[in-house]
């Protein structure tokens, strides 16, 4: 394991250096530069609607029949003939002073050193509390587990193991980029620039780590 | 073949870099701020922590597999997790290009070094573990102990089933039946099949074997039995139904060539889609295409139109969606030609070179016989036919009758070799040396007359669509250079006349230049090496049989030739019609043709059926028709079904034999869909077989069925000494490994491959399964072999495919005029077939239109695949059930008005074929045409888990075991029945003997002409 992390260190830094973002990573940064901010940008334009990161994240978590980790919001657009159904894929925006961890009264519901939200389920009681003061609806008791709290953790797990989320590594075209906000390399670097082009205050706005870029067409 | 592998260039390696960099790198960096002592500790409260998750493929105690997935049949490639000899999960395979958009990974890369990388497959490949492992799945054999069709089986043993079925006898006597079933013994003889017609072959005839989802691999190896060993002309595919419309648009083109061509997503600036399901479905699938289409239109480097009754998923980010009336595709094509020759859109430069050298001087790969003459005169002998140098000589030359002519700039012919161009838009006449003179036009002035034979008005009603709208794709589509190219599929042309469509659709990309063109409209880029040939000859053997006369489905058939035709003609007639069509234009794979010629015992009885992982019942439409069929020991005495479990079809079987999935077997090579790509998957099991087994320990599987039933028979080809080496030894067909891995040592040697690394063979030995057969090879072979399973099979990239513009594995010559079916009689009236496109409406078999005969019911009914799902078989997998319980009866939102209907309300659907009809849920959206109704075609399965079924013995018979049986048998799950199957209303043909509608050109099964009346239920 030791081994792979060094060379993903290898490649991430080889590449840093084709790239110059070092400036990029200042304009979004806050805090700490050192702390990674582990985030994930959606591309709507290149999302097909295919399911297949919500199946990857069932198949990986195990969430129980009829709860979702993350899901996609399919809507309706425009009228006939000119009609359309547009794809938005949705998780946990991991919240800077989360809702949910304001709204539980056990603090079983925390973030972690990098801002991941997670939740102790040795403290959890169950009491939904967190679930309903979760503004995106990102959040369910798990039934299987004694109606404990759960939701997307962008994969903490795999992440340690130097493994992309599930969902990432389920998405055919790359609509889901994941990357540190503190750091950004790469494609994930190429949207934090295009989400500040397109929309200039996104990082003041919207302290979270789940940013959706503007669809094309509409 | 290793110098295309190191052609990967730079530009391939720094892309995939691109979004490595993006999320692998960083995950890296995550990753090692979690190595402090406090975070991990942390991180061991989240509640993952408590309830375990799936492993993953860098964990110690897993074992990887990389193969090819069967989810559908894309062929993307997949890599299987497996703990605990159990599988847990699956994603893609990065050597693979059809899990990397294109553009996979080097090929040379050490393989445990590329574990961590993110690979993706689509929903269905994920869900393979709720497959493999469905409760319902068979693990023993089958025989029937009740009445055809009743549905009561029972448990017997393996010696039972290969005696029975190979030997026959009154194998139901115990049931009150007399009759003495024909094994396939009885159908092992030369004698002809009827007396009275040689044309038709010998009564080994009269054993069938209809395939249904099969691939390369297995499907050699059940034409080895069927037609090398038996000697049965009558293995007999499913092409129809998968989409043989579309085909047959481009086997006209091409003059039967190729079949699949697309536009090239990687290229192409504009893609006008016809009936491709881009979004949702295709092969390669929309973990490939749709994908790459997605990323380039996010880029801006891609604009597209959807030419579809449906506004499919991929509208959320076309240019355009053009509603056309199903069964309309080609008017709306002809539109766009009509307006493209009056504006001068076509490219005439390109479609002037009359030979692939000028083409190839000018910068293409491929020509058109846009210039070539062909003879215009009715009552000329060759009317109809290309002129050629012989036509215009009293004394010609062998040579002279195939040298095609063209006319100069002065209009005089010439051999269409002699100058680079020729005139291209020209009737003209010319005169032979005997003096006499006929007319002649050009194949593009032919092509042309069929198209001006209506305005763009009339096309703009036909198909639904404002002539407005046909301007405007017209310019756009030929806005593009040579970077525009139609992406037909199904949709486009199934249905009845739909080669014409189809064909029409086609020549669109040829008229703007764009065939084989990067960016244009390309075949697949085929096989890296040959499986058959090198050290193993998988091709010969001792004793092999070649199958003669006419399949019962009668594709390549001539009617002609036959003893019908000469006693009809002999009693004074034209010969014509025949009792069904025959098919001599065709792709074949007639599935349909086939059931229905079983029925109609024509043009000869069928004695033993074997079916293959094909339910015609439920994926045809109007496959009701044929439970008819297989209840019906006369036209079907025995019938055997080799499937994973109990299907709408297979309920009327005598004998099921279980099989494996493609996680446990399905050993075969799979070469790239169109277009572009050059490639060669192994598909490797990463689990042994979880069905029963035999005496001799060999798992129930459709390999082990054959074999045993070969060895038992005594046939050529199987058991000891079956395949010859390159050395003068012989090896032994005893397994299905005798047979598969023998042909991917021939792969890997064909291709040239190195020996695999050592951590690469321990990658190999330590993980497959099928390291249990090594010793199989010698040590020098077996390291070979391991560079390619160590990989999941060879693989290259998109840009190895092309040498500059050009795409360096295409075809060289397209027809506007194809003389082939301009010379095709129909076997119903005798007349002939026009060679170019024409405008035509669907029609029944007595050649009326469908429309107009069925106009009482105002409603068409349209078809599609989701995304999680692939056509009859996924309703085993649990998470697209879980995601997409149900699917609906789609109407539009002026249509629900007009009916009184809301989302949710529950209606009837009756059509003249199925009057009783079948019900299900409305939904009411924007997305498909008025008067149309959509239905999605997985649901409303009445077998594969949603019926009980009586099954004496059940617990030993399912895999799920006491957990799915009851005292009676296996229990049914209604949820796996919910939704409705669109075939059960499927258009019968009454000219036909009531059997399900299909093309009397090339057996086109039609999905697109059903129309009924839609009406609320309680």
């Amino acid at each position: 394991m030791e081994e792979r992390r060094t060379f993903f260190k290898r490649t991430g830094v080889l590449i840093l250096g084709l790239t110059g973002i070092a400036t990029l990573s200042t304009a979004v940064s806050r805090g700490s530069s050192s702390t990674v901010r582990p985030a994930m940008i959606i591309d709507v334009n290149r999302c097909t609607g295919c399911h297949s990161c919500v199946i990857a994240c069932k198949e990986h978590n195990l969430t129980p029949e009829g709860y979702f980790n993350t899901t996609i919001i399919t809507k309706d657009k425009g009228e006939f003939p000119n009609a359309w159904l547009t794809y938005s894929p949705e998780l946990c925006h991991q919240c800077e002073n989360a809702p949910c961890i304001q709204a539980c009264g056990y603090g079983a519901t925390f973030a972690l050193a990098d801002g991941i939200v997670v939740t102790d389920w040795d403290l959890c009681v169950g009491d939904g509390a967190c679930v309903d003061a979760c503004p995106y609806n990102a959040r369910f008791l798990d039934p299987n587990n004694g109606n404990k709290a759960d939701k997307c953790d962008f994969c903490v797990s795999r992440l340690q193991k130097g493994l992309a989320p599930a969902c990432i590594d389920g998405c055919p075209s790359h609509a889901r980029v994941f990357g540190d906000l503190s750091n950004p390399q790469g494609e994930f670097a190429d949207y934090v620039r295009l989400l500040i082009q397109d929309q200039p205050n996104i990082f003041e706005e919207h302290k979270e780590r789940l940013f959706h870029t503007i669809a094309k067409k509409g | 073949m290793t110098e295309i592998i190191k052609q990967d260039t730079p530009a391939d390696t720094i892309d995939r870099r691109q979004f490595i960099k993006g999320t692998a790198a960083t995950m890296a960096a995550i990753g090692f701020t979690a190595s402090s002592r406090a975070e991990a500790e942390e991180r061991r409260r989240v509640p993952e922590a408590h309830y375990g998750q799936t492993a993953d493929q860098t964990d110690d105690d897993v074992r990887v597999v990389h193969s090819v997935c069967l989810g559908c049949n894309a062929r993307c490639g997949n890599r299987q997790v497996v703990r605990n000899n159990r599988l847990e999960k699956i994603s893609g395979n990065p050597y693979h290009p059809y899990n990397s958009m294109g553009k996979p990974i080097h090929y040379d890369t050490p393989v445990e070094s590329t574990l961590h990388l993110p690979s993706p497959v689509c929903g269905k490949a994920h869900d393979a573990v709720g497959y493999v492992y469905n409760k319902r799945r068979l693990i023993k054999p089958l025989k029937r102990c009740g009445e055809r069709g009743e549905g009561k089986f029972q448990e017997i043993s393996w010696d039972q089933l290969i005696r029975e079925i190979a030997q026959g006898g009154r194998l139901f006597s115990h049931l009150g039946e007399t009759r003495d079933v024909p094994g396939l013994e009885s159908c092992l003889s030369d004698a002809l099949i009827d007396p009275k017609d040689p044309k038709l072959g010998s009564k080994r005839n009269s054993f069938a074997m209809i395939t249904g989802r099969l691939q390369s691999g297995r499907s050699e190896f059940i034409d080895r039995f069927v037609k090398s060993s038996i000697g049965s002309i009558n293995r007999i595919g499913h092409t129809d139904i998968c989409g043989l419309g579309f085909r047959m648009g481009n086997f006209a083109l091409t003059e039967g060539k190729q079949v699949e061509l697309k536009a090239d997503p990687w290229g192409a600036e504009y893609i006008l889609v016809f009936g491709a399901n881009i979004y949702e479905a295709l092969q390669p699938g929309i973990n490939t295409y749709g994908a790459a289409v997605a990323d380039r239109y996010a880029k801006g480097e891609v604009k597209f139109t959807i030419v579809d009754p449906r506004a499919q998923n991929a509208a959320v980010h076309s240019h355009d969606w053009v509603p056309v009336i199903p069964g309309r595709d080609g008017a709306f094509a002809m539109g766009m030609i009509r307006w493209m020759i009056e504006n001068n859109r076509c490219n005439s430069a390109y479609l002037s070179l009359a030979h692939l050298d000028a083409a190839k001087k000018k910068g293409f790969s491929c020509y058109s016989n846009a210039t070539h003459l062909v003879i215009d005169e009715p009552d000329h002998p060759g009317y109809g036919q290309f002129l050629r140098v012989a036509d215009l000589q009293s004394n010609p030359t062998e040579n002279d009758k195939t040298i095609f002519m063209v006319l100069d700039d002065d209009a005089n012919p010439l051999p269409y070799t002699a100058n680079e161009t020729a005139l291209l838009d020209r009737e003209a006449s010319v005169m032979a040396e005997d003096g006499k003179t006929f007319k002649v036009a050009t194949s593009f002035a032919l092509m042309k007359r069929a198209v001006f034979a209506h305005t763009l008005g009339e096309y703009s009603t036909f198909c639904g669509i404002p002539e407005a709208q046909i301007i405007k794709t017209a310019r756009d589509f030929t806005s593009y250079g040579t970077k525009a190219a139609v992406c037909q599929y199904h949709g486009a042309g199934n249905y009845t006349n739909g080669t014409y469509a189809a064909f029409a659709v086609a020549l669109l990309s040829v008229l703007v230049g764009s065939i084989g063109m990067k960016g244009g409209y390309l075949t697949g880029g085929g096989a890296v090496a040959s499986w058959k040939n090198g050290e193993y000859d998988l091709n010969n053997f001792p004793g092999k049989k070649k199958p003669t006369g006419v399949k019962i489905s009668r594709e390549g058939g001539k009617y002609e030739e036959t003893a019908e035709f000469a006693a009809k003609k002999s009693q004074g007639g034209t010969g014509y019609p025949s009792h069904r069509p025959w098919f001599s234009f065709t792709r074949g794979g007639l599935s349909v043709e086939a059931m229905s010629g079983i029925d109609e015992q024509y043009p000869y009885g069928c004695k033993v059926l074997f079916t293959y992982f094909y339910n015609p019942v439920y994926s045809t439409p109007g496959g009701y028709r044929y439970r008819e069929t297989l209840r019906n020991s006369e036209k079907v005495p025995l019938h055997v079904s080799i499937d994973i479990g109990i299907n709408e079809s297979n309920l009327y079987a005598d004998y099921i034999v279980p099989d494996v999935t493609y996680l446990e077997g399905h050993y075969g090579w799979l070469n790239p869909h169109a277009p572009a790509l050059k490639f060669t998957g192994v598909r490797i099991p990463c689990l042994e077989p979880l069905t029963g087994r035999t005496p001799d320990n060999k798992p129930f599987c459709l390999e082990t069925f054959l074999i045993d039933l070969a060895l038992a028979l005594k046939l050529p080809g199987f058991g000891d000494n079956a395949i010859a080496g390159s050395n003068d030894a012989m090896y032994p067909l005893n397994t299905a490994e005798d047979f598969y891995l023998r042909a991917y040592a021939n792969i890997a040697q064909g291709a040239n491959l190195p020996q695999a690394s050592k951590e690469d063979t321990r990658f190999v030995e330590k993980n497959y399964p099928l390291a249990r057969n090594r010793t199989m090879f010698s040590d020098q072979h077996w390291r070979q072999l391991c560079h390619m399973l160590a990989r999941g099979g060879i693989f290259t990239g998109y840009d190895t495919g092309f040498s500059g513009e050009t795409f360096l594995h295409g075809i060289d010559r397209v027809v506007l005029y194809n003389e082939k079916l301009a010379k095709t009689r129909s076997s119903l009236t005798g007349k002939r077939f026009s060679g170019t496109v024409q405008y035509l409406t669907p029609e029944d078999a007595s050649g009326k239109n469908i429309a107009q005969q069925d106009q009482d019911y105002p409603f068409t009914v349209i078809t599609y695949k989701m995304h999680v799902h692939t056509q009859s078989r996924t309703t085993w997998h649990r998470y697209a059930m879980e995601l997409f319980p149900e699917n609906f009866i789609q109407i539009n939102t002026l249509d629900a008005k007009a009916l009184g209907l809301q989302s949710g309300d529950k209606v009837r659907l009756r059509s003249v074929s199925n009057p009783a009809g079948i019900t299900g849920k409305v939904a009411v959206t924007q997305v498909i045409r008025p008067g149309c109704v959509g239905i999605s075609f997985h649901y409303g399965h009445s077998q594969l888990g949603a019926s009980p079924v009586l099954v004496v013995g059940a617990k030993d018979v399912f895999l799920g075991g006491p957990e799915v049986c009851d005292k009676d048998g296996v229990t049914g799950v209604p949820a796996l029945g919910a939704g409705t199957n669109p075939n059960l209303i499927g258009r019968l043909d009454t000219n036909m003997a009531n059997t399900p509608l299909v093309d009397v050109l090339a057996g086109i099964p039609d999905f697109s002409s059903t129309r009924v009346k839609i009406e609320k239920s309680a």
